[in-house]
């Protein structure tokens, strides 16, 4: 334990503004203090037991036990109240019931990450769907030709779209039963259509016509039950579709301004800052990264040579007084950094510190071969005079380059220093995941 | 000495431009937005036009439309186009529209004095990511250089017009290529000068499929 600590709890203590450290009073703090009424996310029919046990600090399986009772003495008071003729019946059931319903309603959902899923254990569409195969069960059984209308053939109805309207606006959402939500929708439709399919010759025949009527309403919506996903699917797609070109067109949008306003001030600020200046690097520094967001949609994370030398030149830019520009042919993206960024860089660094002004990077990669220039416009400097105690540029250049299979070489004049790196193509890793976008970016690679 | 007029829509940075450039050359007059600059280079005839790459009025085609629309006078008045940054992407359609090469808004005044003059003489100036812009639109990177359907002439460039772009997209001047590849400037000067007849000419699927990504066609 640090000696600091002791000390924040005394503190604290002191204040009193804070919970006490020590454990055995934690749980008196918690009960003070009731946890919100929240549904949990995993629920097992609608969350509201649970809800209610963990705000009350009761056990589920009590708060369970107790809501069913409850609901089963309303029952029975609802049915001795409707032997002797009361009419408050249907109230008394309800009352429970619609409690629940107000907490199902009510009760907000836990808070979590906006995507983590939301499940629940009862399969409710699929509960309500058998439900709806009972009763069309029953309808075919219990036909009788002198009913004004078939037995069930109205809960059929009710019960399949219940099913239905469930799993088409509750359970997509739902990882557990999005799997096979459009198969009980298809058998719901299904269901309903069998059984106006069953009544409507009957009920010609016999000259019903309110029963002909159901039929054909069933049947109508047992199409309509059927037709309306892929109908549905293809609405939301378009509108998708139609948010998503709404979005470029206001982000495109957004690009040309900035490039017309930003950009400009930018540039003209280093134009009038002068190259070397404190302003113009942060200048320079904030124009790349404006423009790599509107442009590039760069990946900052991907691991391959182009990306990387770029973030080199842009962490060499802010800490340097350095213009960095990086020129790339062919298929640099694809080609996973490595040995070649790590010489890159420690050529860029050396050319940042000791050079400064313009530096230019070209990085080109053939089939056969990757090559990188590093090029500044320094005093020089003779490679061979460089003492050997110093790594520099003979250790991390040209020995890694060795290293990694490829070469590595120095020239310098009074004009500036170029370091050159060539790696042969089947030394050189291949960036995850980027090759085909990365010949695919560059016009140069579908020749 | 070299008659010039600024094009673009920042005033600022016309002033600072007009300001940097002093006595190299002489500074004819200003522009700010298309119309006003294809008048004015009707009008008084500069003998090389700096010109924004974006700039509003006009049919909204930028600098590329003030080029085109002064095509009549492209023997006589050249223009170097000036870009707020330096991709390619926002250079090539103003070069292809005739412009005789780029320069960015970040460069000094004596540069840009350099380079009007070298327009000013005929030749092109291209910078490191034109150059590499050539090599990628051109395909000699890939490997197969150019399998030519068309115009074999347009659409490939030579072995030495590659040395010399790759050169040029190494941060090489021309003076560095000449004495690098053994050659007089004027000759460097002849590949570029043709390498940017190329870039404008060429119809090959590449500049044309950027060009019509970007509705310039």
């Amino acid at each position: 334990m640090t000696a600091a600590e002791p000390a924040a709890t005394a503190a604290d203590a002191a204040l009193g503004a804070f919970p006490p450290a020590d454990p055995a009073s934690a749980p008196a703090a918690a009960s003070r203090i009731r946890p919100p009424l929240v549904r949990p996310r995993e629920v097992f029919l609608a969350g509201v037991c649970a809800a209610l046990a963990r705000h009350l600090g009761f056990r589920v399986g009590r708060v369970r036990v107790v809501a069913v009772a409850l609901v089963a003495v309303a029952a029975l008071f609802a049915l001795v109240a409707a032997r002797i003729g009361w009419p408050v019946s249907l109230a008394a059931v309800g009352a429970t019931v619609l409690l629940y319903i107000w907490l199902w309603v009510l009760a907000p959902r836990e808070p979590g990450a906006p995507d983590a899923p939301r499940t629940r254990r009862v399969p409710i569409a699929l509960l309500l769907l058998i439900a709806a195969g009972i009763a069309a069960l029953a309808t075919l059984v219990l036909w009788r030709s002198t009913a004004p209308i078939a037995p069930g053939s109205i809960e059929t109805g009710v019960l399949a779209a219940g099913s239905y309207l469930w799993s088409a606006l509750v359970d997509p959402r739902d990882p557990r039963f999005a799997g096979w939500a459009p198969r009980v929708r298809a058998i719901a439709a299904a269901l309903v259509g069998l059984v106006g399919l069953l009544m409507l010759p009957q009920a010609v025949i016999e000259g019903r016509p309110i029963v002909a009527v159901t039929a054909v309403v069933f049947l109508l919506l047992c199409a309509a039950g059927l037709a309306a996903p892929p109908l549905l699917a293809r609405i939301v797609a378009r509108s998708a579709e139609r948010a998503a070109a709404a979005r470029d067109e206001q982000r495109s949008e957004i690009a040309a301004h900035l490039h017309d306003s930003v950009l400009q001030t930018l540039a003209i600020i280093q134009n009038r800052a002068g190259a070397g200046s404190e302003v113009a690097r942060i200048a320079r520094a904030q124009e790349r990264e404006l423009r790599d967001w509107l442009f590039a949609g760069t990946d900052p994370f991907a691991g391959d040579l182009a990306t990387e030398l770029k973030t080199i030149a842009r962490e060499l830019e802010l800490e340097h007084a350095v213009r960095i520009e990086v020129v790339t042919v062919g298929d640099v993206g694809a080609i996973e950094s490595g040995a070649l960024a790590g010489a890159a860089r420690e050529a860029l660094v050396n050319a940042a510190r000791h050079a400064g002004g313009d530096v230019t990077v070209y990085a080109e990669a053939t089939p056969d071969v990757v090559e990188v220039f590093v090029r500044d416009r320094g005093a020089g400097f003779d490679p061979d005079a460089v003492p050997d105690g110093r790594l520099g540029i003979r250790e991390s250049v040209v020995g890694r380059m060795a290293r990694a299979g490829g070469t590595g070489a120095v020239t310098s004049d009074a004009d500036g220093t170029e370091v050159q790196l060539r790696l042969p193509r089947r030394a050189a890793g291949v960036a995850s995941g980027t090759l085909a976008s990365g010949t695919a970016a560059h016009p140069g690679g579908a020749a | 000495m070299t008659r010039v007029l600024i094009v673009d829509d920042h005033s600022i940075f016309r002033t600072g431009l007009r300001t940097d450039l002093g006595g190299a050359v002489e500074v004819v007059g200003e522009a700010g937005d298309v119309d006003a600059a294809v008048r004015s280079i009707a009008e008084l005839r500069p003998d090389v036009v700096l010109l924004d790459v974006h700039l509003p009025g006009g049919a909204g085609g930028g600098g590329a439309e003030v080029v085109r629309r002064s095509a009549a006078l492209l023997g006589e008045v050249r223009f170097l186009a000036l870009s707020v940054s330096d991709s390619a992407e926002d250079v090539v359609g103003v070069i292809r529209a005739g412009a005789r090469g780029y320069i960015t808004k970040a460069t000094s005044g004596a540069d840009v004095a350099a380079a009007v003059v070298t327009v000013a003489a005929g030749d092109a100036v291209f910078s490191p990511r034109l150059a590499g812009f050539v090599l990628d639109a051109f395909g000699t990177a890939a490997g197969a250089p150019a399998v030519a359907t068309r115009d074999d002439e347009l659409d490939r460039l030579s072995a030495r017009e590659q040395e010399v772009m790759r050169l040029i997209a190494r941060g090489y001047a021309y003076k560095e290529v000449a004495s690098h590849l053994y050659i007089s400037i004027k000759t460097v000067e002849t590949h570029v000068s043709s390498v940017l007849r190329k870039l404008q000419l060429s119809s090959r699927h590449e500049l044309t499929a950027w060009a019509l990504e970007r509705r310039l066609l």
